[in-house]
Parts: structure tokens; sequence; C-alpha cells
């Protein structure tokens, strides 16, 4: 590596980010030029790493902290060493869904100090005043130049900051492929059809709305956010057909994908990194016709119990050096160009975590108006009751 | 027929075996055992959520049973004396009471009580003087009302059938002889209905300790411990869970067996 | 103080908390379920019938309530009767409150954990692959009506065995000794003797079973993965997930219609059956 390399200002690294993200140079150019590839102990001593130790001396936090968050998508030592330099221990609520999250907030005293939400909520939870506005000061772990802003920008509404970006992804499929005799598997219509077919009884979907119709839609290569209310009659076609056929609707598919009962399942970037590893059988994949990439981020409740513990445990898990062993773990990709320098060479060119442009390309955001709109809420509940 | 009986306790004990078998594995499955090791029984007992929850259930579940047993006998008691349209109305609500699923009391509650708190935190901190008014919000009042409501009607009932069988001329005798009112019942009526107290004061505790649907609804911030372990069955069960189980199992069987005892040594004295 | 006015003031407390607890809130699901869902969720004034024309959308979690609640009340009464009469008549007295207190222990651990543990019994590597093993291949267990059914019948065989085991348990034994020494065979014992002498306790007990049941959410939720739907499950969804307060009360509000309707009939039932006795045992 040369001097130059080390000294590359943040905006050449922000030009060259772009040129990768555009697909002009390869991840390998990419990492070279910005020197992000030398996941080396110099590097992480010179980051921001020990910073956080100094934010946690100050003040008493109290004795814990409540966090609301997804299936496997933490490192549990991460929440011990927390314990460990803080004194708060960390309650982990799980959620499958954001309207689940939506729903428990919008009910009154969750009791919530963290909560992760997905990209396209936050707009709703600023509209119903349900979050609040971040101090970046009690955060010296986040820097926000280090952050590729496709998956950092929906953290701001109107200029005001509200939430932190934890992680990003895609929502592919987790296929077995013992059972798949050869067959190929590349689309959302392979998907539904050997659902219906050879997997009968092997498939789990979500029990999320976005996603489970998201990926319906996909089957006839409508958008991923449709609410037109034709083509969410034929997703709903679709899913009630395949219902018959499926294992579970269920958002926590690791266990039974794990031990045999299920054989395909819908599956997010770091849970397909885990099963993919847990059982190399396992295979991931991003349907051609497209689908979601999303970015989850870190947000505060309005009136949050343990404010002070809250911050905390934010700028805690999002010091590189913590937030890099979160994505061994998890194995979902973060933002941070910070935290990808201690990544092994080998996570950085994963395909599960980093998939080809020509499959990120067709990937769309989730919009705001399926989170709310009415018709897909009761086309999920109605699959689910049918 | 003992067969069977043998199969039924299996069927029973089973589930029970493979909990606690598991709360000694060493690994962090709740379903692969990877040697043995008590280490998820320390853990539990120092994780204070834990310990938390438990306080929680203990609290609202001995609370909302010491409710349920004064205000179920009081009521029962005074039913006796009712004729009319109070009585006709207050049979109609304990029989609603006691047939309405727990989920539909949960969410009533839930919705009930949200929009009575939005009517009244804006009153009362418009009349309070100071910047700082209460706010009424979920949680542990909420909690013990919803399950002392259903716990309240059980109450009732049982006490009612108890002296539906008790001889009246009892109370006309002590009546006639000129106790007061109260002296009666602490002399006659007490006496006779106490094994129903506390039959039902048991039964409430049971029933708020182990309560998972009404909680869900109207716990608020409030975490008891079966909510406690929803959420952690869907985060991945450790066996923490496990060992809670076995736990709360093993202090309830100890319970039960020293109040045989204390029961069979107390029966045994008089 | 009169006994009347002592007597109101004893029921106060009580007279309170249900009108608090169950007249409001009750009173509140059934406005609700006239208005409408807000932009965002939750709800918003309004008088329209919209949610009750709407129920025929959960008219399956409807139908599997209204199969399954008194299916899985005659499983755990098929399994429980027999135990009960073992207890009963049966069990060495020595031995009897002990095997009595066995059958409520696993009460006392969370039906959360119990279930979890059936998730195993009957998922891939339980049941399943000792079946495989013994050379019965493809068998799939979890996730069917059948694993909700086993969890269902699991989950309150306590409370079917007890008010049935409370009843025979009174049972004069004389009456038994009697009938057979009248010459009758044990079946014709059990069924003109002790069958109808434990007819209260069974429906009692099924009564119990029942009203739980119809409300059930957790069993179907845990070993039905998602699929076998109660109105529970409807009800949590409607308000947890798509937070349709309306739609949710009318649901409610139709339930609990239901349980009236169904559990009044019942108990008419049993009392006219009770009455005939009488009138049988008075000839």
């Amino acid at each position: 590596m040369t001097k130059n390399n080390d000294t590359i200002s943040k905006r050449k690294f922000m030009e060259e980010l772009y040129r990768y993200k555009r697909g002009s140079v390869t991840r390998r150019h990419f990492l070279g030029v910005t020197g992000l590839g030398t996941a080396t102990a110099v590097l992480a001593g010179a980051m921001p790493a020990l910073r956080p130790r100094r934010a946690f001396a100050q003040g008493d936090i109290g004795d814990r902290v409540v966090l609301a968050t997804w299936p496997n998508y933490h490192d549990p030592a991460n929440f011990d060493a927390f314990t460990e330099a803080t004194g708060a221990h960390v309650q982990v609520n799980v959620f499958g869904s954001n309207e689940e999250m939506l729903a428990k907030l919008q009910a009154g005293g969750s009791g919530w100090d963290v909560f992760v939400p997905t990209n396209y909520t936050i707009t709703t939870y600023v509209g119903e005043d349900l979050i609040e506005a971040l101090d970046s000061s009690l955060m010296p772990n986040y820097d926000p130049a280090a952050y590729d802003p496709r998956f950092s920008d929906a953290g701001s509404v109107d200029g005001t900051l509200y939430a932190v970006p934890k992680n990003w992804g895609t929502t592919g499929y987790a296929v077995n492929t013992n059972h798949l005799d050869g067959r190929e598997m590349t689309t959302w219509k392979d998907f539904w059809d050997i659902t219906m077919d050879a997997y009968s009884g092997r498939t789990m979907v979500h029990d999320y709305q976005l996603t489970t119709i998201g990926n319906a839609l996909k089957y006839f290569g409508y958008s991923f956010n449709s609410v037109d209310p034709n083509e969410l009659a034929e997703a709903e076609k679709l899913l009630l057909d395949a219902k018959p056929h499926l294992f579970a609707i269920s958002s926590d598919y690791q266990p039974p994908m794990l031990n045999g009962d299920a054989w395909l399942t819908m599956c997010w970037t770091g849970d397909g990194k885990q099963l993919n590893t847990d059982m190399p059988e396992i295979a991931y994949v991003l349907g051609k016709e497209g689908g979601e990439i999303w970015s989850d981020y870190y947000a505060v409740p309005k009136g949050a119990p343990h404010r002070d513990a809250a911050y905390a445990l934010i700028n805690f898990l999002l010091a590189p050096e913590v937030n890099a062993k979160e994505v061994l773990a998890h194995g979902y990709p973060s933002a941070d160009a910070n935290t990808n320098a201690l990544l092994p060479e080998e996570l950085l060119n994963d395909p599960i975590l980093y998939p080809a442009q020509e499959l990120l390309d067709a990937l769309e955001f989730g919009a705001a108006a399926t989170l709310t709109d009415p018709n897909r809420a009761e086309l999920l509940a109605r699959f689910k009751s049918a | 027929m003992r067969i069977y009986a043998i199969f039924v306790y299996l069927f029973l004990y089973i589930p029970i075996g493979i909990i606690a078998l598991f709360s000694f594995n060493a690994g962090r499955h709740a379903s692969q055992l990877q040697g043995l090791s008590t280490q998820w029984y320390g853990k539990a007992l120092s994780n204070p959520f834990v310990m938390d929850a438990l306080e929680t259930s203990l609290i609202v579940a001995f609370v909302s049973a010491i409710c349920a047993s004064v205000f179920g006998t009081m009521a029962a008691v005074a039913l006796q004396g009712i004729r009319g349209p109070i009585r006709v109305v207050f049979d109609l609500l304990i029989y609603v009471a006691v047939m309405i699923p727990g989920i539909v009391i949960g969410i009533a509650t839930l919705i009930g009580l949200v929009t009575l708190f939005d009517q009244l935190n804006p009153l009362v901190a418009s009349l309070w003087p100071t910047d700082a008014p209460p706010k009424f919000s979920m949680g542990y009042g909420s909690l013990i009302a919803a399950h002392t409501l259903f716990t309240m009607s059980l109450v009732i009932i049982i006490i009612r059938a108890r002296l539906a069988g008790m001889d009246r001329a009892l109370t006309e005798a002590s009546s006639d002889l000129y106790a007061t009112p109260l002296g009666t019942f602490r002399q006659v009526t007490l006496p006779l209905i106490l094994p129903a107290i506390l039959a039902g004061f048991l039964l409430s505790f049971t029933f708020s300790f182990d309560d998972f649907i009404i909680a869900f609804f109207v716990a608020g911030s409030e975490t008891t411990l079966p909510i406690y372990v929803f959420s952690s069955i869907r985060r991945g069960v450790t066996p923490e869970i496990n060992a809670i189980g076995t736990m709360v199992l093993a202090v309830s069987l100890v319970l039960l067996i020293t109040a045989q005892l204390l029961l069979r040594n107390g029966k045994s004295r008089t | 103080m009169t006994q009347r006015g002592r007597n109101l003031v004893l029921l106060a407390p009580a007279g309170a908390w249900f009108l608090v607890m169950l007249v409001v809130p009750l009173t509140v699901v059934l406005i609700f379920s006239f208005g409408e869902r807000g932009a965002a969720g939750g709800y918003v004034p309004a008088f329209t019938l919209d949610q009750y024309a709407n129920l025929p959308a959960r008219w399956t979690a409807f139908k599997n309530t209204l199969i399954l609640a008194p299916v899985g009340t005659l499983a755990a009464l098929l399994i429980a009767y027999p135990l009960a009469y073992f207890l009963a008549v049966r069990a060495d007295p020595k031995w009897k409150t002990l095997l009595l207190v066995l059958v409520i222990v696993p009460f006392w651990t969370s039906i959360l954990i119990r279930s979890y543990a059936w998730i195993f019994i009957l998922g891939g590597r339980g049941i399943p692959a000792l079946l495989d093993w013994i050379g019965i291949g493809g068998v799939r267990l979890i996730n069917t009506p059948f694993s909700v059914l086993v969890g269902i019948a699991y989950g309150y065989l306590p409370l079917m065995v007890f008010p049935i085991f409370v009843n025979l348990d009174r049972l004069d034994k004389r009456l038994l000794e009697a009938s057979s020494d009248l010459g009758a065979p044990p079946w014709r014992t059990f069924l003109q003797v002790t069958l109808p002498m434990s007819l209260p306790g069974v429906a009692t007990g099924c009564l119990l079973v029942f009203i739980l049941l119809m409300g059930e959410f957790l069993i179907p939720a845990l070993l039905g993965g998602g699929k076998v739907f109660f109105v529970g499950n409807a009800l949590v969804d409607l308000f947890l997930q798509s937070r349709n307060w309306a739609f949710g009360s009318a649901v409610a509000a139709t339930l609990v219609a239901i349980m009236l309707v169904t559990v009044t009939a019942y108990m008419r039932l049993i009392r006219r059956l009770g009455a005939q006795r009488e009138d049988v045992s008075l000839m």
C-alpha cells in the first residue's frame, strides 16, 4: 500500500465509492484505491475505534437498555461486552416486520430505548411523532462521511437526523440445493413455481407484507412496491394458490431450515450467509426480476425510558471494531467504510453480501406508501387467515 | 387402565423432561445437546431482565389475587342478600366477564384504556398545578386491573357455590342471638367460606402468573415472565429459557410439598 | 346502615371494576367497530357498517376456530375422562393426591415453554425422525391442524381432568358395588351409574376448555406455523400488524356475540339434561 492511498481524501473516497457503485470499477479496485482492502491491525489502531471507551466513562447510564430489533441480527458477545463496559444489560426484543414495530409504538408505552426501523418507514415515524431527533454529538462514533449515502440518506428527514445506519442488505431466498435434482433457481418465478411443485410443504414466506406481497408481485414482473389494486389482486391469487403448499408463514426461518423441515425460504442477506455457513448446501439466491434492497437504522423512540443508555448503545455498536464483529457474526454488510476496513477481504468479496451488479440494479428500496397502504396490510392478513 | 394412566403421564411429562434436559445444555441451542452444564441457570439468575420480569409477575399475581379475593368475597356475600335489577345486572356482568376470551379482554382493555387515557391526560394536565402532571399509561395498573376482572368473577362464582350449599339457618340463628352482621360474618360465614376463598386466591394467583395473552396487550412497557419468555422464543431459544421454566417448576413443587407437609402436621396436632 | 345499604357498599368495588374494566372497554370496542382505520393505522371515528361487511374475509379463521375448539375440547375430554376415572375410582387412595398433583404440575411451566418442547418433538428431528428410522418416511407433523390439536389437548388436559375427577370422587362407591352385586357387567355399571353421575363434571370441564379455546392464539401460532389460523390469531394480526383497530373491533365483537350464543345455548342444554335426569331419578 502506498502512502498516497493511506491519505485518500474524503472527497476522493466518495468519488471512488460512486464509481464502484456505478459499476465502472471493480470492488477490488475500489478497495485497493481507497485503502479499505487492508484489514490490518495498523489501520484498526488508526481508526477512531478506541473512542467509545471515553464516551462510556462519562456518567452513569443506568443498568439497562431495551433494544427492539430483528432476528439473528447481532453478535451476543457484543452485548456482553457492552454490559461489561457500561454496567447496562441489553434486553433484545425481536420483531418480524416493520408493521409490528409500528403497531407497538402506536399503541404507546413500548418501553424501548433503541429500535431498528427500515429505510422506508422513517418518514412515517416522523409524521406520527414517534421518533426522536438524534443528537449526533452523543454518538462520537458516528462518522457520516464514512457511510455510503445510498444507505444512510433515509435516516434524515427534512435535514433533521432521526436514525443512523445499521446494515444494508437484500431480500432474496435461501434454498436447500440437496433436493433440487439439478434444477436451477434464479428467479422469483422459480421460487413460487417450485413451491407449488417439488418443494410443496417445504417453503416458508415472511410474516411481513412488504416482502411476501412484493416478491409475489415480482412473479408477474410488477414493482415490488406496487399498490395498484389489479396487480395486488394477481399477487393475492398467487399467494392463496401457494398457501396450501407452504410449510409456514414466519420471519423466523433459520431453525426449520437448519433441521431440514423447510427447504426454501424468503431470506435476508445475513440469514442467507449464516445458513450457508452452517449448511453449505443452502444457497442464497436473488431473483433476477428484482426485489428488495434495504437499509436498516438505529433510532430512538419518543419517550425512551433510558435515553442515555440508548445513545451509549448506539454509539457502542457503531464503533468500527464492534460493528466489524457484528458483521462477522450476522453477515449483513455495513455501509460504513471504517467498518469495512476491518473486515477480511473474502467477506468483502462474498457474493451473498455483495451480489453482482446486474442483480443489484434490478432491486428497489421499499416505498413509504407500502407501509401504510391499507390494502396491502389487509391482503397479507387475508392471506394468513385464509 | 393403569397402563393407560402411565401413557397419559408420559404424554404430560415427556415435554417437561425435554425442557429440563436442555436446561443443562452446554451449547447455545435449545434443540441440540452439546454436553452438560449448569451455566444457563447462572445466566438466568444474573440476568436483571429475568429477575425483573419475575418480580413483575409475582407482584401482579399477588396484588390481583388479593384484590380478586377481597372484592370477590365482598360481592359474593352481598349478592346473597340482594334481589331485583341490581342482582340481575351483576349476574350478567359476571357471566360475560368469565365467558369472554382472554384475547378480547386484552384488546378491549387496551383500546378502552388508551382511549380513556387520551381523554383524561390533557384534562389532568390542565388542572394540575405544576408543570409535571401525572400521566396515565399502561403498566402495572392496567395489568392488575385486567387480571382482577377475570379472577374476581371466578372468586365470586366459587364463593357463591359454597354459600349456596350453606345452611341459611346458621346465619339466621346467629342474628336471632343478637350478633352484629359483622359478628355473624366473622363467626359463622367466614369460617365456612374460607376454603373457597383460599381456593379462589390460589386459582387467581396461578391464572395471573401464567397469563400471557391479556398481559401481551395491556402490559405497556412492563415485562412479565411469560412476555419475557415469548420474546426470547422469538429471538431463538437459548437454554436460559429452559432453565427459567425448570426453576419455576422446581420452586412450585417445593412450595406445594411444604404446604402439604404443613397441612398434615397441622391436622395431626389438632 | 340498613342491610341493603351495607350490601351496596360491599358491591361497590366489584361494580366499579366491572364498569371500568368491562363495560367501558366493551363499549369502546363496539363503537370502534363502526369506525374506520386511520391513514397510518389505528382508528378514526365514523359510522359505517364496512367493518362488518368485511367479516367474510376472516371466514376461515372463524371456521377453524369453530371446528377446532369443539374438536379440541372433545380430544381433551377423551384423554382426560379415563384418567380422571382411574384417579377417582381405581387408584390406590394412598397415591391419589400425589397422582392428582402430578396432573397439574406441568401447568406451572409456562404454556409457551411447553409448546416449544412440542415444536421439537413434532419437528423434523423428533417423531418424524423416529418414524423414518423404523421405515415410515415422509411424515410431517409440525404446522398442521394435527400438531395444533396435540398442543391443545396437552395444554388443556388438567382443566378437563379436574372437574371430572371431583365429580367422580364424590360418587358413592357403594353404588358401584351395588350395581355389580345385582349382576350388572362392568360396562353397564359404567354406562348406567358412573357416566351419568359424572356428567356435571364433564359439562364444566368442556365449558372451561371450550371458552379458552375460542380465544386461543398461542398454540396455533407456535404449533401451526402461522398457517392454522384461529380468530385469536386474526385479532392479534389486526391489532399488532395491520393496525386496523376498527376491523379488529368488529371481529372481536363478532367473536363475543358467537360466544354469548353458543355458551348460553350450551348451558340451556346442560340444564335441560340435568332436569331430565332429576325427573328420572325421582321416578
